[in-house]
């Protein structure tokens, strides 16, 4: 029935008009926030500020971009990063390295993103519902490891916040290169290299086969359940990364942090143009929905709006992103 | 058929319709009228406009231009509930019904009688009773799931369904294509009694024989215009050919491929509960082996098994020579197989992916060095495509705007793209126009020629008896018969495929 509506829009490709729109909403922010504050907002601090924020959530919802093009969904990445953060904090704290610290995390991640992927594939529990128990189970963890108390990790960078030498933990927080703190070039060497593996591979076109139409991907010879469970494990892995961003940052890993990063990526990906029933992604999308996010905030920050308006108007424009995404809207 | 009632003023007419797509004229100024106790049949190729004329009659698609008068009223455009309520029921190719509801839930769906607040579920029963009575087929339980009942007792709850809005206008779009011989016949009984109670129906069908047992008009569509307006059901079959496809086509099937010696697929005892009970067979080069039998006799459920898409409880697969693990689709086609399913729509394409990622889906490895190369990809699509004589060829289009018969090239061309060993087809040309078979059975006949084996399911004897090397029949999940193709005979192979004990009127022994 929608066959004759799907060729109005589709040939000139949904998903270019789309990123292209997002690309001057952006723009559009950008200026708005020039104007309403000239000194504040367009100023060099100020976007390497909302790039490093933005760099957290963003690598988090490069992995969501993955998940949701298999029609799935990954419920727990703010969990995770807290729990895994614990953990590498609680393996290092007294007399642990960098290296140490960053290989636990993401170790730990990447467990609790397998243990997400086997319970989906192996136990056919359905993705949201994995994920939602994940979430608690991962922050209960969080919480159970170090008494529901933070892990101070400045020991890592001898005691102190300052001035950390390259590869020390702080570094990967504060840390610049030409200028660029080292957590945004992290984030986007992750985008360019989450582009070219969805657009520029074999397992990229697998990914988004699997959630355009299952049934048809597997008679084509796609590894559907292989794809399924590695698209949960590629999601733990960009938690863990994102937790050493975080734990880098911060100085240490707290096990309330993370709390709502999963809206936060979702909605990226969403605004982004990646289609919630999967078979249709956009790492560039994806990319410039963690731009319009990070841009919001900041905006509203510096308006002086409250962070219970800023989570009101979060959730509102997740809604949005996800109303217009409806079949029919498109037409 | 006896004599259309001429005179009388029509339910529905259509008059010069124009429907624009950005880029395409799917309608350029048709005409059609149905008039009350008629069988009107819409004939056309695919991408005739057949499908979009439907849908502008039936309110889901708004035409650009051009009327359509309901009993002497203009129809309201672009708006289905309006056409429903005055008496425009279409029941479309893939039945639109909800498997997990019974029959009366169904019929009722959306419009349930209602005694205050709550539903009235024992009128709703009596109702869908007296519907299933009316059509001949009181022996369909209300209280059913319609998940249980076989597609042509399916196909009835739809009718049911239409005329419980009071339908006055039945559009059937293909109604025959998943039914075997015994249950068209049921089909057309009903037909007739609708039309005896001055229904007016638009019959779609791709079989011309149907057309002169059922019909009484005929319009023909070509490339979005009206090629024959309403002239008489006891056309020529030839003339009628000739008006679709605008010119004559010399030969549907052409000759068959003798077959050789290598055997490229053997399958020992296989067995998939219910459907599949123990088959074995062989394909070798150079041949086509065809599988006959009635809806439900275990023949795509055959070829799913052998690809290892379903689970194969035991036997063996040997692709040549190769032993294929059980529940492995992947190493399947690895080892050379390639399956067209049945349902192209749902389980051979991503209808929202252009042609390049269709066609190059079972093969990336192909253009793979770490990296994909798209623009090799692209090339050797658009190469794969023009081979096969696709319709457009051109490799960004999307699978959804493609008609029928091409998009069953573009699976084709995926399993060539992966230079299969043994192509496994099922229902190639279900509902697909008559040039374009054609077109299939040569592309077909010439890769077993080349050396390809070919298993080829179909409902339509004829074609069988047309091209294959070597036909063989089931019967409830087992092979019955097997016989040389070119000396089968319709007559022969049905006589294999009907359950010896039950009657031709299979649909009332359902569920």
């Amino acid at each position: 029935m929608s066959a004759a509506v799907g060729t109005l829009r589709g040939r000139v490709g949904a998903l270019q008009f789309q990123e292209y729109a997002l690309g001057l909403v952006v723009i559009a922010l950008f200026v708005a926030g020039a104007i309403l504050k000239p000194d504040t907002f367009p100023t060099w601090d100020n976007v390497r500020n909302m790039l490093t924020q933005a760099s957290i959530v963003g690598v988090l919802a490069v992995g969501m971009t993955f998940v949701i093009a298999t029609a799935g969904i990954d419920l727990s990445v703010g969990s995770m990063v807290a729990a895994a953060g614990v953990f590498g904090g609680v393996l290092v704290d007294p007399g642990g390295g960098t290296l140490l610290f960053i290989a636990g995390a993401i170790g730990f991640a990447v467990l609790l993103g397998t243990i997400n992927a086997t319970s989906i594939v192996v136990g056919r529990v359905v993705p949201f519902i994995a994920t939602l128990a994940m979430l608690s189970v991962a922050r209960g963890l969080a919480l159970l490891l170090n008494d529901k108390l933070p892990v101070g990790l400045l020991d890592l960078n001898g005691g102190s916040y300052g001035d950390p030498a390259a590869f020390s933990l702080l570094w990967f927080g504060t840390g610049k290169i030409l200028g660029i703190p080292v957590s945004v070039w992290i984030f986007l060497g992750i985008v360019v290299g989450g582009w070219i593996l969805l657009n520029r591979t074999r397992y990229g076109r697998h990914v988004v086969a699997v959630g355009g139409n299952r049934e048809a991907a597997r008679i084509a010879g796609v590894p559907v359940r292989r794809i399924v469970f590695s698209v949960y494990v590629l999601s733990g892995l960009m938690a863990g990364v994102a937790t050493v961003l975080l734990c880098a940052r911060l100085g240490s890993a707290s096990p309330v942090s993370g709390n709502l990063y999963e809206l936060d990526a979702i909605g990226a990906v969403v605004i982004g143009g990646t289609s919630l029933a999967g078979g249709r992604a956009t790492m560039v999308g994806t990319f410039l929905g963690v731009l319009t996010f990070a841009l919001i905030f900041s905006l509203m920050t510096q308006l002086d709006l409250s962070t219970e308006i800023q989570q009101v108007t979060k959730g509102a424009i997740v809604l949005g992103a996800v109303l217009l995404q409806r079949p029919e809207a498109k037409f | 058929m006896n004599g259309s009632p001429a005179d009388a003023p029509p339910l529905l007419a259509v008059r010069g319709l124009v429907k624009d797509y950005p880029g395409v004229k799917a309608l350029r100024g048709v005409d059609f009228d149905v008039r009350p106790g008629e069988v009107h049949c819409l004939l056309g190729p695919n991408g005739a406009g057949k499908s979009t004329l439907i849908k502008c009659v039936s309110g889901v698609v708004e035409p650009s231009g051009g009327e359509i008068l309901v009993a002497g009223e203009p129809l309201p455009p672009g708006d289905p509930a309006a056409s429903l309520q005055r008496g425009i029921a279409t029941i479309y190719q893939e039945l639109d019904l909800v498997e997990d509801l019974n029959v009366a839930q169904n019929v009722f769906l959306g419009h349930e009688p209602r005694r205050g607040t709550f539903l009235d579920l024992a009128r709703m029963r009596a109702d869908s009773r007296a519907l299933l009575a009316r059509l001949g087929h009181e022996a369909i339980d209300p209280r059913t799931p319609v998940r249980a009942l076989r597609p042509a007792a399916q196909q009835i709850v739809s009718i049911a369904r239409a005329l419980s809005h009071q339908a006055r206008v039945l559009i059937m779009d293909e109604p025959s294509a998943i039914l075997d011989s015994g249950e068209i016949e049921t089909l057309f009984e009903v037909v007739r009694r609708l039309t005896d109670e001055g229904v007016g129906v638009v019959y779609i069908s791709h079989r011309l024989d149907e057309i002169k047992r059922i019909g009484n008009r005929v319009t023909v569509l070509a490339d979005g215009a009206t090629a024959a307006n309403g002239i008489a059901a006891t056309t020529p079959t030839d003339e009628l050919v000739r008006l679709m496809v605008g010119r004559r086509v010399e030969q549907l099937y052409p000759q068959r491929p003798p077959g050789g010696s290598e055997v490229l697929l053997e399958v020992r005892e296989i067995q998939g509960l219910p459907f599949v009970r123990g088959v074995s067979l062989e394909v070798r080069a150079g041949e086509i082996v065809g599988i006959g039998g009635l809806v439900g006799s275990g023949r795509s459920e055959l070829l799913r098994l052998i690809c290892g898409i379903d689970q194969r409880e035991r036997g063996e697969v040997v692709v040549a020579g190769r032993r294929l693990a059980p529940n492995r689709p992947d190493l399947a086609i690895a080892a050379g197989l390639g399956l067209a399913p049945e349902d192209r729509k749902s389980q051979g394409l991503l209808l929202d992916w252009d042609l390049t990622k269709n066609v190059s889906l079972a093969d990336l490895g192909r253009f793979s060095h770490g990296l994909l190369n798209v623009r090799r990809e692209r090339a050797a699509v658009r190469d794969q495509l023009r081979v096969l004589g696709t319709v457009p060829d051109d490799p960004d289009r999307l699978a959804r705007e493609l008609s029928g018969g091409n998009q069953q090239k573009v699976v084709l061309a995926r399993w060539l793209l992966r230079e299969c060993r043994v192509l496994l087809l099922d229902e190639p040309t279900r509902g697909v126009d008559i040039a374009t078979k054609a077109e299939i059975y040569r592309i077909v006949t010439d890769l077993a020629r080349a050396g390809l084996g070919v298993l080829l399911v179909s409902s339509e004897f004829e074609e069988l008896s047309g091209i294959c090397t070597r036909i063989l029949v089931m019967r409830e999940g087992e092979v019955v018969a097997e016989m040389p193709g070119a000396e089968a005979t319709q007559r022969e192979l049905l006589a294999h495929a009907v359950v010896p004990t039950a009657g031709p009127d299979l649909i009332e022994e359902i569920a």
